[in-house]
């Protein structure tokens, strides 16, 4: 299996491993260091092909993109220079970076609201145990494939559901799982998942939910995502 | 750290500077972040636009990056290779993830849409013009086989999985990642990359 591994140096620093092959093969990265130097090199590599493809991007672009910095907190880091302030932003162009700002912020509330959520069993206990033992609770399990077992129970009368899984891989540190609602007008995000022993996991769906949406799992960088950026690792489907 | 902030103005260009500029981006320095971006930003938008090719999620995708370098500056390791590749590889992740979530059923189409149009390698060599580090890079893919470069162009340059190439040039998706991994080490020793 491994000399198999070996192989995908190439694949992975190209970024052509699905996404069950790549945290699998990031797996292997942190027990093989002959490995993990080769995918250093042909990282770099490829940047060097990113490189030479640049174009500028318009102008707006940065205002964009200060509006939004500006408005998202960083995660505690290294202490501040010492004897410095903050060197801010230059004043914002108002009016056009003024909705944007408000997107952004939006973001920003949620990103702040998860990374305090990451232990094993989210959710107060009681909010739990009250939607487990709701008189119309329905448990809906996923069909059991690679992510372990998987399933919710939803209470709609409480408006509430909660998600249990046991089995699920572990994720490279720099990754989580995160945990969607998903009805017609879209995924919203209902939590971060962090698997406990034997990667087991009970907690309380963020949000309202009432057994008309589906509820779907994927991976995301640490910290979470305003919205999906990979494909569903397990979906549920309440309405099922 | 001190010495990173008055260097950039001495190396212009240079990934050590980068480093320094990641460094204060971390702590919070925002005319750090307008120099990183403009340091970047043609390069990330460049690569951003190959994969994605629509203009307006082009520019989503740029900004995301950017707003993850802000938020992420902090785990940036310059142990493990330098600022620019690991800004690059944010933007390629990014740009990968978002073609293969959003476009599924039209990359199908498109994929089959490329195979009659002939060879993607084409559309690089167009964009590849006369600087130095282009025509380092060109020579390079022009160095592998023929199967190794199909293979390196359509995966970042097109974003495609080893599954979807294999599809797309007829050969089994083991020998797609053998190509790419040999194309790459190739490319590797001609551009003389250490990491």
């Amino acid at each position: 299996m491994s000399s198999d591994l070996h192989t995908l140096t190439g694949a992975y620093a190209a970024d052509a491993l699905s996404e069950t092959e790549r945290l699998a093969f990031e797996r292997h990265l942190d027990a093989c260091p002959a490995c993990d130097q080769e995918v250093r090199e042909l990282t770099e590599t490829a940047a060097r092909l990113g490189s030479v493809v640049a174009l500028p991007p318009p102008a707006a672009l940065w205002d964009r993109v200060r509006a939004e910095a500006a408005a998202t907190r960083q995660p505690p880091g290294p202490t501040p220079l010492s004897g410095r302030g903050r060197r801010r932003f230059p004043p914002l162009l108002a009016a056009a970076a003024a909705l944007l700002l408000v997107a952004a912020i939006s973001v920003t509330v949620l990103n702040l609201g998860l990374p305090g959520q990451g232990g094993r069993s989210e959710g107060p206990v009681d909010l739990v145990a009250a939607v487990l033992s709701a008189p119309d609770a329905r448990r809906i399990a996923a069909k059991p494939g690679p992510t372990g077992q998987v399933a919710v129970v939803v209470s709609r009368r409480r408006g509430q559901a909660v998600f249990e899984a046991s089995g699920l891989p572990e994720v490279p540190a720099a990754r989580t799982y995160q945990l969607w609602v998903v009805d017609r007008s879209g995924p919203r995000p209902a939590g971060l998942v962090e698997p406990g022993g034997a990667g087991k996991v009970t907690r309380l769906l963020e949000g309202r939910v009432t057994g008309s949406e589906q509820v779907a799992m994927t991976v995301e960088r640490r910290g979470g995502a305003a919205r999906p950026t990979s494909e569903p690792v397990v979906v549920v489907d309440l309405r099922a | 750290m001190a010495r990173a902030r008055e260097a950039p103005a001495a190396r212009p260009g240079g990934d050590d500077t980068l480093d320094g500029l990641l460094a204060l981006v971390a702590r919070g320095d925002e005319q750090a972040f307008a120099e990183l971006y403009q340091r970047v930003a043609a390069p990330v938008f460049g690569l951003v636009s190959k994969v994605v090719r629509n203009p307006s999620q082009s520019e989503e995708v740029t900004q995301e990056v950017f707003v993850e370098l802000w938020r992420t500056a902090s785990r940036f390791d310059p142990a493990r290779g330098s600022a620019r590749s690991w800004i690059m590889t944010c933007a390629h992740r990014r740009a990968v993830d978002r073609v293969r979530s959003s476009e599924s059923a039209a990359r199908r189409d498109d994929l089959a849409g490329r195979r009659d149009q002939g060879r993607p390698y084409d559309e690089v060599v167009e964009q590849v013009e006369a600087s130095l580090e282009r025509e380092h890079v060109r020579r390079g893919l022009d160095a592998l086989t023929e199967l190794q470069r199909e293979a390196v162009v359509l995966a970042y340059y097109g974003g495609y999985t080893h599954r979807e190439i294999s599809e797309l040039l007829g050969v089994p998706s083991g020998t797609v990642k053998t190509r790419l991994r040999d194309g790459l080490i190739r490319l590797r020793d001609h551009l003389g990359v250490d990491a």
